[in-house]
């Protein structure tokens, strides 16, 4: 539960900080023509901790249709997985959840 | 090129022809330099290849982009960089003559994201766009690299089925 701010703290809170419970945000991977099927679905169970069956149905969802959100939540943590999909030469993006 | 294998105590083995090692060798060190350049560039990425290694986190918001890569790019930059080193030192152990590396879960990581790096840049010099281009564009310069191109995705499908493949005892 989140306790009612009182005004003095309310200063120091981060505009971003506020705003993650309302709008969340999505880490979206989108497909290219060079990363191996077996390596996305290898990156998507490594780093997501998904099952096999799991990250093999998101990969094809990004071979399918372009694109899948792999995660979503708070801006930050959604910046760190878009950085660290980027280390896997991976193309993602991050985006508002559509309301 | 002999296949990766797990070993019984973990490692991942596999054994290069001299030429491969060398051409390996060649293409990490290509994207490292790529890559250690970047810095000394302007903000704005010119260069496909780059793009594609430190790609717009934000594609519909520039500005947030271009915070997003003033405070990531860097690190992103720098850990390419020491994982194509890795890559450099763990296929530099052997003299002339075939190359068999061993190489530890970090070594192994070092090379699997290399070699996608290395895919990425070919891929940006050949022009691929779409799935199933093989980058072949009737000439020599586009047949030996779409033929790189092709070799080093092996190697990488080698890798992550080893990686894959549990232990044996």
């Amino acid at each position: 539960m989140t306790p009612l701010a009182s005004p003095d703290t309310l200063e120091e809170i981060d505009e971003r900080t506020v705003e993650q419970p309302l709008t969340p945000w999505s880490t979206i991977v989108w497909n290219d023509p060079v990363n191996l099927m077996s390596y996305v679905t290898y990156v998507f169970q490594s780093y997501f901790g998904f099952s096999e069956s799991e990250a093999e149905r998101r990969m094809l969802q990004v071979h399918n249709e372009g694109r899948a959100v792999v995660a979503t939540g708070g801006r930050e943590e959604m910046e760190r997985h878009v950085e660290a999909m980027h280390d896997y030469g991976l193309w993602a993006t991050l985006a508002k959840v559509d309301a | 090129m002999k296949r990766f294998r797990r070993e019984p105590s973990g490692l991942l083995v596999a054994r290069f022809e001299a030429a491969e090692a060398a051409l390996l060798t060649n293409l990490a060190a290509q994207t490292a330099e790529l890559l250690s350049e970047k810095r000394d560039a302007p903000a704005a990425v010119a260069d496909p290849a780059l793009a594609r290694l430190l790609p717009d986190a934000y594609p519909d918001d520039p500005e947030a982009s271009a915070e997003f890569r003033r405070f990531t790019s860097d690190g992103l930059a720098e850990r390419k960089v020491l994982n194509s080193k890795a890559v450099v030192d763990s296929l530099e152990q052997s003299d002339r003559g075939r190359v068999t590396v061993h190489l530890d879960e970090r070594e192994a990581q070092s090379l699997l994201r290399t070699l996608t790096d290395i895919r990425l840049v070919l891929a940006a010099r050949l022009g691929i766009e779409r799935d199933g281009d093989s980058g072949f564009r009737g000439t020599r310069d586009s047949l030996t690299q779409s033929l790189t191109y092709g070799w080093v995705g092996y190697v990488q499908e080698s890798l992550i089925r080893a990686l894959n493949a549990p232990p044996r005892r």
